[in-house]
């Protein structure tokens, strides 16, 4: 058995092969990074946001995207599949219980059936 | 006919109760609901244990009888009990909370948490 | 004999013990002690208990005396007296849930400052301990409804702990109604059993099984009860009301209890019930409810804006993975073909996933705890930029997303291998839906990772500091756990996972290791 592989029966893993693919894509990525232009300097015109020509908001609070915004086409896309996801979880208790009946029967009747 | 009496209370209670926790939109009515259903399994619990003309299962109580009561069920019952007691009482404690702070009863009304 | 055959009943008493001792402390540092010697200790005894299980055997324990059954002047034997019984899987469990404990444990210490009736909390805290290794170990039907019942009080308790806020209290009202009915439900299965067989010992029933209309009724009502308290799809709704209004350890710590009603039904489906009964319907039943709590759960979760909101959803979706897993084991149990071919692989993967699951489930709600401690909100639309501020925590949270993501090389990711591939065996589909739940898993975490802690820092965020060394400790356990299961893959599948899952599948054992030779 070698060190970290796990064999699933139809094909295996192992777990420092991902190490050490991870630690050669980040010497890739310092070397990347180490061809970068030497003349950037802090403090000067070139730290300052480009923010689509338009002034700056001085709170990151207007900068960020909101949660709720996430995905914003994924939900509007499938929105009619989440009205009706949403609309199951009405929040009020009777729902639930009612819900829970039905699947005991519905149970029952694959099971006993 | 007579025999299947207590199964059939059971059976009553039970969907009495069932009833009162899906279609009663008073959360105190359905604290009772839950606590009918609770009986219903008791009696469920006793009657199984109940062996027509038996005697209490104390062997030296018992007396002359040859046949006594199943105890088991009787055990389990008393702990149900306890159980139920511990449960309606925190049921009825978070109904007086949830009057606190939503001034209602209604269990169609307190349903700030969906989605 | 040594004092380790003791261990089962002591892993429940010194929980209960500390429960009640705890109430009695007047000085907050001397309960806070207590609390962490006591977490620390039942800890160490389910660790021992797992150790002593691997060694030796499926442990039985007798409460109250040497022997377990009665024997008449007339020869017949009656099975009277309260077992407990641990086998490989139930002492996996129950070690996998009290490490996940003891790190919600030492997390809520310093949440113990902040609010004045700290002793109720530890009390409630350690009865649902008690109520969750209860259920792990015990071998008797009428005591699992005990625990189970000890356990679902505590949570109530627990859930409601915030009472002055609205929330809190509607999710505990709500679990409370559920979960008594179904707790009743389970009742009147275990009162079927007794009527049919005469004895409420797991094993002495699972011997004697034969499988009717009575017995599939109980089984039905087993089922049915015991994945309302897991949380499966359809029965979830209470499940992110209750996480998500829990104080953040306390949430930690009920993603196991759950587990352990899990653990219940598996017990029942394999143990009890096993290969007499005939066909594949249970299986199925199990499978379906695994696919849907998936999917469901994580389709629900992509849309949410509150963090714990969020993270219980996927807990739904984590459970799905374990019942479908599991479920498939099920599926191959009659035929020692299939268990060879996907069966046992499929086990493994479910039981991999089970701790894992309690331990990166457990670090994001810690995780979401400490941005409530710091901030006040969890609300992910109120945050952002916190990664400045609170380094630890954003790097406890990248590992945990990354985990529960099933990205590579994590620990996630490996029992979520073992389940696609065994699952492409029975039908691609499963393996389809549990590919889409797991890119949908990262999907939201995404989101999670780039509203709370990227993006640039808010004004009204500008005093939050790190939390407390107390709690980044709480997290760091769980952490550390998870670094070291995905490091060691092969060590935890031979040593930890695959007893378990050979125990799970044996049942002659089981019934043996109580029963001996004959009744």
């Amino acid at each position: 058995m070698v060190l970290g592989t796990v064999y699933t029966g139809f094909g295996f893993w192992n777990v420092y092969a991902w190490v050490m693919f991870f630690a050669l894509g980040a010497l890739i990525v310092l070397f990347l990074r180490s061809t970068g232009r030497g003349d950037y300097e802090k403090g000067t015109y070139q730290d300052e946001v480009f923010y689509g020509g338009n002034p700056v908001p001085q709170d990151g609070e207007d900068l960020a995207v909101p949660a709720s915004s996430s995905y914003w086409g994924f939900t509007k896309a499938l929105s009619r599949f989440y009205d009706v996801l949403v609309s199951m979880h009405t929040g009020i208790l009777s729902d639930y219980m009612g819900i829970l009946v039905v699947t005991v029967a519905v149970i029952s009747i694959l099971i006993l059936l | 006919m007579i025999n299947n009496i207590p199964m059939l209370t059971v059976g009553a209670l039970f969907v009495i109760g069932l009833y009162g926790v899906l279609f009663k939109r008073n959360i105190i009515k359905i604290a009772i609901a839950v606590s009918i259903i609770e009986s219903s399994t008791n009696l469920f619990l006793i009657v199984l244990g109940y062996r027509t003309g038996g005697s209490i299962p104390v062997y030296t109580l018992a007396g002359e009888f040859k046949k006594m009561v199943l105890p088991t069920p009787q055990a389990l019952t008393l702990t149900a009990i306890v159980i139920g007691l511990a449960t309606t009482a925190l049921l009825l404690t978070l109904i007086m909370l949830l009057y606190k702070h939503y001034g209602t009863l209604d269990v169609h009304e307190i349903r700030r948490l969906r989605g | 004999m040594s004092w380790q055959v003791h261990l089962p009943a002591l892993v429940v008493s010194v929980p209960l013990l500390g429960a009640f001792i705890s109430i009695a402390m007047v000085k907050p540092r001397l309960r806070n002690l207590w609390f962490a010697t006591i977490l620390v200790a039942t800890t160490i005894l389910a660790f021992l208990m797992w150790r002593y299980v691997a060694i030796n055997g499926t442990l039985v324990y007798v409460m109250g005396g040497e022997r377990w059954n009665l024997t008449l002047p007339s020869g017949m034997t009656l099975p009277i007296r309260i077992i407990m019984e641990v086998d490989a899987f139930g002492a996996f469990m129950a070690l996998a849930g009290s490490i996940a404990t003891l790190a919600s444990g030492l997390f809520s210490v310093r949440f113990l400052d902040r609010v004045n009736d700290g002793n109720k909390f530890v009390a409630l805290f350690f009865l649902l301990f008690a109520g969750m290794l209860g259920l792990e170990v015990t071998g008797d039907f009428f005591n699992f409804f005990v625990f189970l019942e000890i356990a679902s009080v505590a949570s109530f308790g627990l859930i409601a702990f915030w009472r002055d806020r609205p929330e809190a209290i509607e999710a505990s009202f709500k679990y409370a109604v559920l979960s008594t009915f179904v707790a009743l439900i389970f009742l009147i299965g275990v009162g079927i059993l007794y009527g049919v067989y005469g004895t409420l010992n797991m094993a002495a029933i699972a011997k004697n099984m034969q499988v009717g209309f009575l017995e599939k009724l109980a089984l039905v009502l087993f089922i049915v009860s015991l994945a309302m308290k897991s949380g499966a799809v359809p029965l979830h709704m209470w499940e992110p009301d209750a996480y998500g209004q829990a104080p953040a350890g306390v949430s930690c710590f009920l993603v196991v209890v759950g587990q352990a009603s899990l653990y219940g039904m598996f017990r029942i489906a394999f143990s009890v019930y096993g290969q007499a009964f005939e066909g594949n319907v249970l299986a199925w039943v199990i499978i379906v409810l695994g696919l849907l709590s998936m999917f469901i759960g994580v389709i629900m979760a992509v849309i949410q804006k509150e963090a714990k909101r969020l993270m219980a959803y996927h807990c739904i979706s984590q459970t799905g993975y374990m019942l479908m897993g599991i479920g498939l084991g099920l599926l191959a149990l009659s035929s020692s073909q299939a268990m060879s071919e996907y069966g046992f692989t499929a086990m493994k993967g479910g039981i991999f996933h089970i701790i894992n699951n309690a331990m990166y489930k457990g670090l994001l709600f810690l995780t979401a705890g400490s941005l409530f401690y710091a901030t006040g909100t969890t609300n992910l639309n109120k945050l952002g930029g916190l990664a400045r501020k609170m380094p630890y925590t954003t790097f406890m949270f990248a590992v945990a997303a990354a985990a529960i993501a099933g990205l590579p090389p994590f620990n996630g990711f490996v029992s979520k291998l073992l389940i696609y591939e065994s699952s492409f065996v029975v039908h691609p589909f499963l393996a389809v839906v549990a590919m889409v739940t797991s890119i949908l898993t990262l999907a939201s975490f995404v989101k999670v990772f780039q509203s709370g802690f990227l993006g640039p820092s808010r004004d009204d965020l500008n005093n939050v500091r790190e939390v407390p060394l107390s709690m980044v400790v709480g997290m760091m356990v769980l952490c550390v756990m998870i670094i070291s299961l995905s490091m060691m893959p092969n060590w935890v599948l031979a040593n930890l996972i695959e007893p378990a899952a050979r125990d799970l599948v044996n049942q002659a054992s089981y019934i043996q290791a109580v029963m001996g030779s004959g009744l």
